[in-house]
Formats: structure tokens, sequence, C-alpha cells
């Protein structure tokens, strides 16, 4: 009963809910329009600004770096982990082959797995553990940040209990977790992860206009 | 009459006795071949030396399949360490192991210590600090420190419970879960153990990196464990970090590598190692485990409910300097030398690096 309902009904309107949201989000972003109109003689391209804060973002700054060093590291481990985990480890690609693209394609020795698990574990716990006892973080963190952050772990650790593939309950409690999490997705800071790079070039472009160095 | 009457009992009881006789012949008469073979076995068995006496045709190669006189390597299609052994002969021995020593004994073990905490806090209670809160708080631990030392909480817990219950699960939980439910709970919990057990390894590297400085051993700590560190009464003085907490770090340093290493063996059996190293690997993995875990709760113990102005040193970095003064006089005597004059906090915990430093309250954050 529970397993149809996670593999039937409730995939479609986490689907839904995941994409049609993700898609408003963006659109509205887009869509506004600052009503002001700037006069002002560009002393600089806005497209390379845009570039430049893009690319710029990927690496700290000097002034910053040794302080930030913990988050920069766990960050990139975390992002790339989860990364090549959710798109590269063969039952994903399995899935993704028979649900979405209906087509299959290269994933990562089972080593690999082992290691980018690793990576996100890590990098997920020291992120959150960080974002907790440090008090500029934890101030400016919003309980939607803590919850995205368990959901995430949640949704690993369900993926990691299923990996022996020894009963559809396991594999049933991971979709379930992913498919809470696709809800969640377009509701919660996760929007990030299309949001950075038109943030980014919106950020950059202004202050390339400006002639100001990104 | 009566002889009538004697005469029908007299013939009752014959029938009744005949038909308890051919009751027991007909259930005992199976038995008797068992018997007559059970003779000749005796027989057999004492007379081994004599070439005339039976043996079961069998026998030798059972003994052979049993490793009884010596360890025999056999031949097999199957190419991999140990496929020529039929049965390994150490994996009876590191299954008695399990089940007869590490299982009841690591049980009594953190019974035990749980025991002697309850008892400590029924006869004691929760340690006080004395005099009250003074306000001046005395950075302790740096926000890299306490993050490696959550980390490794985090990380140790995880492995713990799912270690515990692939150990006592059988005992504890199928008669709650049912066999089905363990089962699925056991799979859940061995692929979690696995896949998290190699970030142990960096969590003992980050924690040793970070806390060895202040932690060797030195004359004054065999002072505070003559006194029992104070905990019976008088003051014993003791620098950033007393005898009882750092040998608590060199027994996670120790035993906690040893899990690591063992780990590293039984997760990834793809070196070749045989069946006798993975057996002896788990055993020290599950001593290891359980010594840690049974020590973890008295470290737990006094870290929260147990002192007093203990776990915010932990979670804040903050002490106060009264609590310095009762746990730790010569470290808060050595900061007070240091850093005559406050530092920002906001600074300090951001940078994350910064030695030991006195600020005069704690900040809006709440820290």
């Amino acid at each position: 009963m529970f397993e149809q309902f996670v593999d039937g009904i409730f995939w479609d309107i986490a689907l839904i809910v995941f994409f049609v949201g993700i898609a408003w989000r963006l659109i509205t972003v887009l869509l506004l329009r600052n009503k002001r109109i700037d006069y002002s003689e560009p002393r600089n391209s806005g497209f390379s600004g845009a570039i430049m804060a893009n690319v710029r973002g990927f690496y700290p700054r000097k002034e910053v770096s040794s302080r930030i060093r913990l988050q920069v590291i766990a960050g990139y481990m975390f992002h790339l982990g989860l990364f090549v985990l959710l798109f590269f480890a063969a039952p994903h690609v399995k899935f993704i082959a028979q649900h979405i693209t209906g087509f299959s394609y290269i994933t990562i020795p089972y080593w690999g797995f082992i290691v980018a698990s690793q990576f996100a574990f890590a990098g997920l716990i020291l992120l959150w553990v960080h974002r907790v006892l440090n008090p500029v973080t934890r101030l400016i963190s919003k309980r939607s940040d803590h919850i995205a952050t368990i959901l995430v772990f949640v949704v690993m650790l369900t993926g990691c209990m299923a990996l022996g593939e020894a009963s559809s309950e396991l594999r049933v409690l991971h979709r379930f977790s992913v498919e809470l999490l696709m809800i969640y997705f377009p509701f919660s800071a996760l929007m990030h992860a299309f949001m950075f790079i038109p943030s980014r070039a919106f950020t950059g472009a202004f202050l390339g206009r400006r002639g100001v160095k990104v | 009459m009566t002889g009538i009457k004697d005469k029908k009992s007299a013939r009752k009881r014959k029938v009744i006795f005949a038909c308890v006789l051919s009751l027991l012949f007909v259930l005992t008469a199976p038995l008797i071949p068992y018997v007559i073979d059970a003779h000749a076995e005796d027989d057999i068995t004492s007379k081994a030396d004599k070439p005339a006496a039976l043996q079961h045709p069998a026998i030798n190669l059972w003994n052979e399949v049993r490793q009884r006189n010596e360890v025999t390597q056999g031949t097999s299609q199957v190419k991999g360490v140990d496929s020529g052994v039929l049965i390994n002969k150490t994996g009876e021995d590191w299954r008695r192991f399990r089940m007869e020593m590490l299982m009841p004994y690591g049980a009594y073990f953190m019974g035990a210590i749980i025991a002697a905490i309850v008892l400590f806090f029924l006869l004691r209670g929760k340690l006080r600090l004395p005099g009250g809160r003074s306000g001046e708080l005395l950075c302790r631990f740096t926000l890299n420190q306490r993050t490696a030392h959550w980390f490794a909480v985090g990380i140790f817990w995880l492995l713990g419970i799912t270690g515990l219950i692939l150990l006592y699960g059988r005992f504890v939980l199928i008669p709650l879960l049912g066999a089905d439910g363990f089962s699925i709970t056991a799979s859940a919990c061995k692929e979690m153990h696995n896949l998290i057990g190699p970030l142990f390894v960096f969590a003992v590297l980050a924690l040793l990196v970070l806390y060895i400085k202040d932690n060797f051993f030195n004359r004054g700590d065999i002072t505070w464990l003559t006194k029992g560190g104070g905990m019976f009464g008088g003051h014993v003085s003791a620098g950033r970090f007393n005898a009882g907490e750092k040998t608590w770090f060199w027994l996670v340093m120790i035993f906690g590598f040893l899990l690591c290493i063992t780990g590293l063996i039984l997760d990834f059996s793809i070196f070749g190692q045989g069946r006798e190293i993975m057996a002896l690997s788990h055993m020290i993995h599950g001593i290891s485990a359980l010594l840690l875990i049974a020590v973890s709760f008295g470290h737990i113990y006094l870290g929260t409910i147990g002192v007093e102005g203990t776990l915010e040193g932990m979670t804040t970095g903050y002490v106060d300097a009264n609590w310095a003064k009762s746990h730790h006089d010569l470290w808060y005597e050595e900061i007070s030398k240091t850093s005559e004059k406050p530092e920002s906090s906001e600074q300090d915990i951001n940078k994350g690096i910064t030695s030991s430093s006195t600020k005069p309250a704690p900040n809006p954050a709440g820290d």
C-alpha cells in the first residue's frame, strides 16, 4: 500500500511540485525589472562583469580565505560528492534511465562511489556543525536552512541504508525521503542550486557597469 | 458372586498389563537398532587399533574437512582467498569468541560503567560551581576544535549505535520488530556502518592534530589520579586538561586508531586478507568499540549533567572563570598571565584559531 503510494501518486506529485515550483521561482525572479532606468554611461561591460562574478565566486577572496577555509573545503567536498552520487552512482543512473531519460550513461565504479559518499557525508556534517557552532552563521541561519540540511542528510542516509538492496522497504524509504525533499526544494534555500548562476550574474553585471572590479 | 467378580477383575488386570506391555514394546522396538549400533560404535572406538574394527567410510574425509589434524588446502575452480578451504576452523573460534565472550562481557562492562555513573550521581549529585558564576568568560575551545569534536561525536555515535544493533540486535530487536523487521534493520545498519566507517579515520586524525598539544602527561597528573581528581572531596590542581581528560584522549587515540585500522581491513576485503586476519580484526574491533562506548558514558556524564559549566565550553567555546579556577586552576593562572586585556569575542570565534583568551560577558549572539 505504502510502496504503491510512494512509487505511484506521490512520485507524480513530487515531480510536478519540483518542476513547476522551480519554474515558478525562476520565472518570477527573471521577470523582476528594475523600474529605474540607468542613464549613466557604462564604465565597463555588464556581460563581462556577469561572467567574472560567476567565475570569481568559485574561490574565496584572499582577505577572508583563512577564516572561511573550513566552509570552502567542506562546501566543495559536499557539493561535488553529492553531484557525483546523484548523477553517476549506478542505482541512480539505472533509475534515471528507467523513469526519466529512457537511456543509460556512464556510471562510477564502486570505489568512486565510496570516495564520493565519504566526501558528501563529511562535507555535509562539517558544514552543519560549523553552521550551528559559529555564532555568526547561527544567527543568520533560518529554520528552513536547518530543515533543508536535515532533509538532505536523511536522503543520503536512507540511500546509504538501501545500498545493499536487501529489501524493498529500504528502497521505498529512500524514495519517500527523496520525494519529500523534492516537494520542499522550490520553497527553500535549496533553490540556490538553480539561482546561484543568475544571482552572481546579476550582481556582476550591476557592478561591471559601474566599473567595480569583481 | 464374589468369585466371579474376582475372576473378571483378574482378567481385566491381565488385559491391561498385556496392553501396557504391548505399548512399551511398540515404543521401544524401533530404538533397538540404535542401541545395537551404539554398542557397535563403542566397540569400534575402543578397539580402534584393531584392523578388524569397522570405521565410518568417510571419517578421513570429514577429519580433513574439519581441519582436525592439520590445515589443508584443497583445489577449487573458484579463485580467491581461502577458496580451497571447505570449512575454516578459525571461523568457529571467532564465532565462539563473539557469542560467548565479546557479547556477554561487553554488556557486563557497559552495564557496570552505567551503574557506577548512576551510583556516583546518587552519592554526589551534580558538582556545582563553587561561588556560582563570576560572569567572566574564558575561551576554552576554538571553533575548529569544537567542530572537530562534534564531527567526531556524530560519526562515533552513528557507528556506535549501528554497531551495537549489529552485535546485540538479535536479542533486543527481534522480540520488538520480529525476524523480518530485524533483518531489514540489520541490513540498513550494516550498510551505514560500512559506508560511514571510513569517516572516523578523519575524525580521529582531526582530534589528534587539534588536541594533542595539551594532552601530554606530566608529574601533576599522578597527584591528580591518586586523589581521584577531587571527585570525592578536596581540590586538585590541573592544567588545561586534567589526567582524566588526558587518559580519555589517549584512549580515543589508541583504540580509535585500532578501530580505524581493523575497520578498514573488515570494510575493504579486497586486498587478499584471509579469514584469520578478518576474524582477528573483528575481535580487536569489537573490544575497542565496546571499551570506547563504555568509557564515553563517563565522558558524556562529566561533560553534561555531572559537572556544572563544562558543556558550554564545548558548545560556545567559553567557560566561566570560577569553573576554570575550580577544575583547571593552573590553566586559569596561565591564561590570566598571558591575556591581561580582554579580546573581542567575535574575532576569537570567527578566526577559530586563537588560543585561550578572556572576555567579560556573553555576547548578544547567545554564546
